[in-house]
């Protein structure tokens, strides 16, 4: 089998994060970066698939800045066996990073199975799965909790609104994001880390996959940061009066009833 | 030469052949095992410990009771060594006797030789008292034991029956030198003829000289092997207190295993700790783990990891090391070697000097870096590491948060100091450590010494990993830490975290980092010595101090800490009933902070229980983890309004202007 993980490298969730001096992205100076965790799970299932289906390959790719390659790398630790790094520009779109990563799998022989995480928790858009089922015309299922592997199908169950799941079964090849719940991911072994370190990271650049400039779709005029957090407020008095007061902020403060 | 000389001989030369046929075989395990121990620095010093430990039985003896049991036995056994010597010479060749050495010596030598009997036997009645009355937990149930008491009472019941007949029967000139034998002979003289009596005499000969031939051949394969390693393991033992974990050279590409997975992925000097495990138990009186039942039991590692050994025998010696059982099995099983807080309590308490402490590391390297199996817990807590720089979910951007207001500087805006404040994460993100920090920062300025931080570029030192056994992570970390600071040319290190303090001090060495360092219970000791500081205010309160295990039995540092609270007027300082060496961990060395504690009673509630019945006021220490764990059980004790948990930085700051 044929397996495939897509993977994004994404500032690490204690960084704390700052803008750049003209506001057209956040500043990369002091910033931790690490593989997006839902695309961890995304490697996880697909490495357990690979190890119950003997003979399997399992190939990592991200799209990004050459500092993605420390990703790919740590997946690779994990134990997938190859890696391929499309190299774009900082802040490109979720069309741009699909397109590119749909030149790339055209290119293989073939692919049976590709996973991603349900989003990456950057820009947390959850697009990149679903037009990369687009653009390689297969089926993409997203938020998925469970997964059965059946003969050249699958059944996933994922989750949707309401604290309902529903289960979608689809043919090969397909896409399938991961949410988390579905697996715990590995911490990778030294042996795996110093294999890695040798592996080859095939580079790719975005002509190579058909991409240019047009392909972006969005672009980010201006960032700015949330609000700061306000202190929480402390509620008096006896609980008829409480209840009162907490009525009347939920309405006319926070605005929610 | 007579009949004797020919049946004597091939029977002890028999035994002894065999004896060292199995000797031979313990050697060549021990030979086999993979790792590396370099033990032969500071030959003079080797010698003395021997000479003390061994010859004068110091460690032995600090458990009083059976302590003197053992010395008796000990010397008795040496003495009456000599006189088994006597007996096969006078055996093998007809008649010859020690008497060459002059009769007043010689009358004096047979002397000895009933007082060791006599002190041998009152050994053994002891041991058994102690074994089969008293049955201290410790000993356990040991075949073994009771096999060994049996030879060893017997043999001395012998040498009485045989000096006793021989007196009877023959009436030699030395008879009163044998006090005990010539009182017996009295007695028992007259129930037989004399050639009778002489007879007798021969024959309780022959039965001590086989029960001798016997423990020759048994001692190899028993607990009672100590006789033999445990001179040697003293003599091999770590020298100083203040050790650091053995490095792992990951350069070096021949290296394919990291850590132990297999005993003899372990040194020869651990196979030699086995040998001269006694099985004494006073490793397990003293764990806290075992204390408070978790399946580890330091003792019963130590067995579990012979046995383990002993039944890959016949693989080791054929040199089959790829075919040798994993350590990690029904006995030694995962539970046993995370329940480890590293608090070193059996070391100290080992008699014979085996080092518990470095297997369970060595396990857990390969459990962790070849296998991956740790308690799932510590994931987080060495991906937090990795990136971030600290076993907690925090940025390193806000390490100097908790020096807001302070004015404290960092060494990238001031490095012209005389020391550095090493913060540790837990004084960086900790809210109750944060304090601590606060309070010894305001005692540095008071005191007018000038020190700065390294504010976000200080990562965690890599302790909570290294004793995880995530040697690579924790390499990764410790170079980072020292290039920062020999970037700075840092020359002295103060720090109030016990944990960094052992690892910048004696483990950072290893990796290029050599810096003059101090707790923060030394540093403030000393600026009250120096009159630098002096606590004008009094704190009128019943204070216990907890030794924290990485100040106390790592570092002996037991009296600074002391010093600071006895300086400080009208507080009264009180013992808990375990303290100084003795001290019970609070159950957060060894990585234990960060993972749960599902099994057993929680130690850091044993420990708190420990400080209630002193109904101290304060519980002092001066570790963060253990102000965590202490207050943790305070609080779980329904204590908190009436007991507080400070460092003694806290309570200098308080009683200084």
């Amino acid at each position: 089998m044929n397996i495939y993980v897509c993977i994004k490298q994404v500032p690490d969730t204690e960084t704390k994060i700052k803008l750049n001096s003209d506001s057209t992205g956040i500043d990369p100076a002091g910033i931790k970066w690490v593989m997006s965790p839902f695309d961890e799970i995304a490697v996880e299932e697909s490495l357990r698939v690979k190890e119950k289906n003997a003979g399997s390959t399992l190939t990592v790719i991200s799209a990004g800045p050459a500092r993605a390659t420390e990703s790919i790398r740590t997946a690779l630790a994990m134990g997938a066996d190859n890696g391929i790094h499309i190299e774009l520009p900082e802040n490109v779109d979720n069309n741009t990073i699909a397109k590119a990563l749909a030149g790339a799998l055209k290119k293989e022989a073939h692919f049976d199975l590709i996973f991603t995480g349900k989003e990456a928790i950057d820009d947390g858009s959850a697009q990149v799965s679903q037009i990369l089922g687009e653009f390689l015309d297969i089926p993409s299922i997203t938020v998925a909790v469970a997964i059965e592997y059946g003969a050249g199908t699958v059944k996933c169950k994922r989750e949707i609104e309401g604290g309902s799941f529903e289960i979608i079964e689809a043919a090969l090849p397909v896409i399938i994001a991961g949410q988390k719940g579905l697996n715990d991911p590995r911490y990778a072994s030294l042996p795996n880390i110093m294999k890695a370190k040798k592996k080859e990271i095939k580079a790719l650049k975005a002509a190579d996959v058909g991409v240019s400039d047009a392909d972006q779709k969005i672009r980010f005029k201006n960032y700015q940061l949330p609000p700061p957090k306000q202190a929480g407020k402390k509620l008096t008095g006896d609980p008829a009066a409480q209840a009162k007061e907490l009525v009347r902020m939920l309405h006319e403060e926070a605005k929610v009833i | 030469m007579t009949w004797q000389t020919f049946v004597f001989l091939p029977i002890a030369l028999g035994a002894f052949g065999y004896s060292f046929y199995r000797f031979q075989l313990l050697f060549q395990m021990m030979k086999a095992h993979r790792g590396n121990s370099n033990r032969l620095d500071n030959i003079p010093a080797r010698i003395m410990t021997t000479i003390v430990n061994v010859l004068g039985q110091r460690a032995v003896l600090e458990n009083k009771g059976p302590g003197i049991m053992h010395t008796a036995i000990f010397w008795g056994f040496i003495i009456i060594t000599t006189g088994t010597l006597e007996q096969f010479v006078s055996t093998i060749y007809q008649g010859a006797t020690f008497e060459f050495m002059g009769q007043s010596l010689y009358s004096g030598w047979l002397f000895l030789q009933d007082l060791a009997t006599l002190a041998v036997l009152l050994g053994v009645f002891y041991a058994s008292y102690r074994r089969y009355v008293v049955r201290p937990v410790a000993l356990g149930k040991s075949k073994d034991a009771n096999i060994v008491l049996l030879f060893t009472g017997s043999l001395m019941v012998a040498i009485f029956l045989m000096n006793s007949f021989h007196i009877a029967g023959t009436h030699p000139w030395y008879a009163n030198s044998l006090f005990v034998s010539q009182w017996l002979a009295t007695r028992l003289g007259g129930l037989a003829s004399e050639p009778t009596n002489a007879a007798l005499g021969t024959f309780f000969k022959w039965v001590h000289m086989l029960i001798v031939l016997g423990f020759a051949v048994y001692i190899p394969r028993s607990k009672h092997l100590h006789l033999v390693a445990a001179g040697p393991n003293t003599f091999l033992k770590t020298l100083p207190r203040e050790k650091g974990m053995t490095p792992i050279n990951f350069e070096d590409e021949s290296v394919q295993q990291y850590g132990a997975a297999k005993v003899t992925d372990l040194s020869w000097k651990d196979a030699l700790d086995y040998y001269s495990c006694t099985e004494c138990g006073r490793c397990q009186d003293l764990c806290p783990a075992f204390n408070t039942q978790k399946p580890l039991t330091p003792k019963m590692l130590i067995t579990d990891l012979k046995h383990n050994l002993y039944a890959n025998k016949d693989k080791i010696l054929a040199g089959k090391l790829d075919e040798v059982s994993h350590i990690i099995d029904q006995n030694v099983n995962e539970d046993v070697i995370w329940a480890c807080t590293s608090c070193r309590a059996c070391e100290i308490a080992c008699p014979v000097f085996i080092e518990h402490t470095d297997k369970i590391y060595d396990i857990r390297r390969n459990l962790v870096m070849m296998e991956s199996r740790f308690p799932p817990e510590v994931q987080p807590v060495f991906k937090n590491m990795e990136t971030n720089g600290s076993p907690w979910a925090f940025s390193s951007a806000d390490r100097a948060k908790w020096a807001e207001g302070l004015s404290v500087k960092t060494m990238a805006e001031d490095s012209n100091v005389e020391v550095l404040l090493w913060v540790g994460c837990a004084g960086s993100y900790d809210e109750r450590n944060k304090k601590v920090l606060r309070a010894f920062a305001s005692i540095l300025k008071k005191a007018e010494v000038k020190f700065s931080i390294l504010g976000s570029e200080e990562q965690c030192t890599g302790d909570p990993a290294r004793r995880i056994g995530n040697e690579y992570l924790f390499q990764t970390l410790a170079k980072a830490n020292i290039e920062t600071m020999n970037r700075y040319s840092v020359k002295r290190v103060v720090t109030a975290c016990p944990h960094c303090y052992n690892t910048i001090k004696n483990e950072y060495k290893n990796f290029g980092g050599n810096y003059e360092v101090y707790h923060h219970s030394e540093f403030m000791a000393k600026l009250i010595a120096e009159g630098k500081l002096k606590p004008t205010k009094s704190l009128d309160a019943t204070i216990t101090f907890h030794d924290s295990c990485y100040l106390g039995r790592w570092n002996n540092i037991y009296a600074d800490p002391r010093k600071v609270i006895t300086s400080i007027p009208s507080a009264r300082l009180v013992e808990m009933t375990q303290h100084h060496d003795q001290s019970l961990c609070c159950g957060a060395g060894g990585g234990r902070m960060w993972m749960e504690e599902k099994i057993g009673k929680r130690i850091n509630v044993a420990r708190t229980e420990q400080a209630l019945e002193t109904n101290a006021e304060i519980v002092a220490s001066s570790c963060p983890f253990c102000i965590t764990m202490m207050t943790d059980g305070i609080t779980t004790k329904e204590m908190k309004d009436k007991v507080k948990v400070m460092d003694i930085a806290e309570l200098l700051d308080q009683t200084t202007t």
